[in-house]
């Protein structure tokens, strides 16, 4: 049980023979929500287990950001897959999926507000109270911001960590994102977030539409985000590094060539 | 039943004695049968290992036509093939290097703009699956015809106890003799003849290197929803080979459609071939029409996407 080193790949069942075959891959991160509390494993991570390479599971069905206190048997299928799969940690992300009973399907923004700091400060203690592990917290990505924010990315973001004690799980695709949409810089945020809570570091992909970025996770990576990866590990470089792609698979060839690109950009070893 | 000898006993035989070398007899037969099936086919060299390429696999699991379709899925994953308006095949570029026969003999068909559905017919693609077939039988994987005749002599044996029994029975029943035990008996041979007269195309060995390949290519799964585009050619020929053209479905629907490709899931529950590497393809799945016969490669509609 050691925590993620390295370069990483979030481990779909799309690509799992592809992940399989990284000689050099020590670490992976699953979705908890697709991997059953009994019952065999995927095959494909049971596989990765025998080999001892650390799964993360990443939670985004949580809904910590909600009004409403975490539902405790979400929090207890977490729980049950972190130990699962011997994790050294868990992580979901602040932001809600539901409110009111309804489900939005996916992730949405807080504001940055207060009280939405003491609800996020609540369900992450009521979730750290039921889980074996830490938790890493993963801000979000969104076009706008909420017209009443009270506080500015770093603040909240500080102010959660400090007050529940989580790791950071820093999405710089994220960062870029919210920069580039608000026009605003994105290592002025790198210099004010505490880097040494980073549990790990999220890499995606994403595409210009519209005038916007999208962090669509169906794309490659692009260059911008590479820097903005080089700018963070010359700050102080993160345990680890996790590429996530969701859909719209390239080649083996332009996957090996994105994940030994985030090794170059964060001077770690190549995984492929 | 009259234990003792009597004049009026059939062929100067008591029923019960009859009855029990008849049996006798069968159990004999049954067991030399069970016997020559299970030990090792002799043929079976060690020399000529290592893993078995999709097109192998694929002829394995659901014969020449799933060997075509494995070549054209791997074709297809490589970028080298397409399906022109008139839903015959066409090439997109020369020939990539490192092709099999049967990719070489499947490209050239398709350069001839045949379709997907007639390759099995080619001449060179037959002889590149007759090839094929041939490697399967030198591995012991696949029975060959002369050892699926050997596996049934057995059973002829049974047959020929069958006709001796059905004279005994007629003969009896028109001089009043009681029959019934005897019929049972026979209830017995034929099904023991039923079930050994089916000999399995695949062996002990090709059974299990089906599975070990089934267990190593679980991603390749249609439930795994698997990235072809990932896997490239070699994974998408894999794919159909052990799940069946429901993977080139999922590898490119529009193609699949367009080249009339029948979308079948492989469930491996087998396929029996009528025929060997001599007579023509041997194909257990006969033209346009869903696989017939034998419980082939049906298994239920596709599971794509």
């Amino acid at each position: 049980m050691t925590g993620p080193y390295g370069v990483g790949i979030g481990w779909r069942p799309e690509i799992a023979g592809f992940v399989a075959e990284l000689p050099g891959l020590r670490f992976v991160e699953v979705v908890a929500e697709s991997v059953p509390a009994t019952g065999p494993l995927p095959p494909g991570l049971a596989q990765l287990r025998e080999r001892a390479l650390t799964v993360v599971p990443h939670g985004v069905r949580l809904s910590l950001g909600g009004a409403e206190p975490v539902d405790p048997a979400r929090v207890a299928h977490l729980a049950a897959v972190a130990q699962r799969v011997d994790a050294p940690l868990v992580s979901e992300h602040i932001a809600f999926v539901r409110a009111g009973g309804l489900e939005a399907g996916h992730l949405l923004p807080l504001p940055r507000s207060r009280e939405a700091v003491d609800a996020v400060c609540a369900n992450v203690a009521r979730a750290q109270a039921d889980l074996p592990v830490p938790i890493a917290l993963e801000p979000i990505a969104a076009l706008v911001d909420w017209p009443d924010d009270e506080l500015d990315e770093a603040d909240f973001l500080t102010e959660i960590l400090d007050r529940t004690g989580a790791l950071l799980l820093l999405d710089v695709a994220n960062v870029h994102a919210n920069a580039r949409n608000r026009g605003t810089d994105p290592l002025a945020l790198l210099d004010r977030l505490p880097l040494e809570r980073v549990g790990y570091v999220h890499v995606a992909g994403g595409a210009e539409r519209g005038g916007f970025y999208h962090d669509t996770h169906t794309d490659p990576v692009p260059p911008a985000v590479l820097e903005l990866v080089g700018a963070l590990c010359a700050r102080r470089r993160p345990p680890a590094l996790l590429l996530e792609r969701d859909g719209d698979y390239p080649p083996a060839a332009e996957l090996r060539a994105e994940l030994d690109a985030l090794a170059a950009a964060a001077n770690f070893p190549a995984v492929t | 039943m009259n234990v003792h000898a009597a004049s009026g006993d059939t062929w100067g035989i008591p029923g019960p004695t009859f009855l029990r070398l008849y049996l006798a007899a069968a159990a004999v037969l049954v067991a030399l049968s069970v016997w020559h099936r299970l030990r090792r086919p002799a043929s079976a060299s060690d020399a000529v290992s290592g893993p078995l390429d999709p097109q192998q696999a694929a002829y394995l699991n659901g014969g020449p036509r799933l060997a075509v379709h494995a070549a054209v899925g791997g074709l297809r994953g490589a970028g080298a093939i397409g399906v022109g308006p008139d839903r015959r095949l066409l090439t997109t570029g020369p020939a990539p290097t490192g092709l099999t026969p049967l990719d070489q003999a499947v490209h050239w068909a398709a350069h001839q703009r045949a379709r997907a559905g007639e390759l099995p017919q080619d001449q060179r693609v037959r002889t590149a699956l007759d090839q094929l077939r041939a490697g399967l039988e030198q591995r012991g994987l696949l029975l060959s015809h002369q050892r699926r005749t050997a596996a049934r002599h057995w059973a002829l044996g049974l047959v020929g106890l069958l006709a001796i029994g059905g004279y005994r029975f007629f003969t009896g029943l028109s001089n009043g003799r009681p029959v019934g035990y005897l019929m049972l008996a026979m209830f017995a041979v034929l099904a023991a003849v039923l079930v050994l007269w089916r000999v399995p195309d695949r062996t002990r060995a090709g059974r299990a290197a089906l599975r070990d390949l089934r267990r190593q290519h679980t991603h390749l799964a249609p439930a795994s929803s698997p990235a072809f585009a990932t896997y490239g050619a070699a994974g998408a020929a894999m794919g159909v080979a052990l799940y069946g053209t429901a993977s080139l479905w999922a590898l490119d629907p529009g193609f699949a459609e367009q080249a009339e490709i029948q979308r079948q899931a492989a469930s491996g529950s087998g396929w029996s071939s009528g025929g060997t590497s001599g007579d023509g393809g041997g194909s257990s799945c006969s033209g346009g029409s869903s696989c017939g016969g034998g419980g082939g490669c049906g298994g239920g509609g596709g599971c794509g996407g």
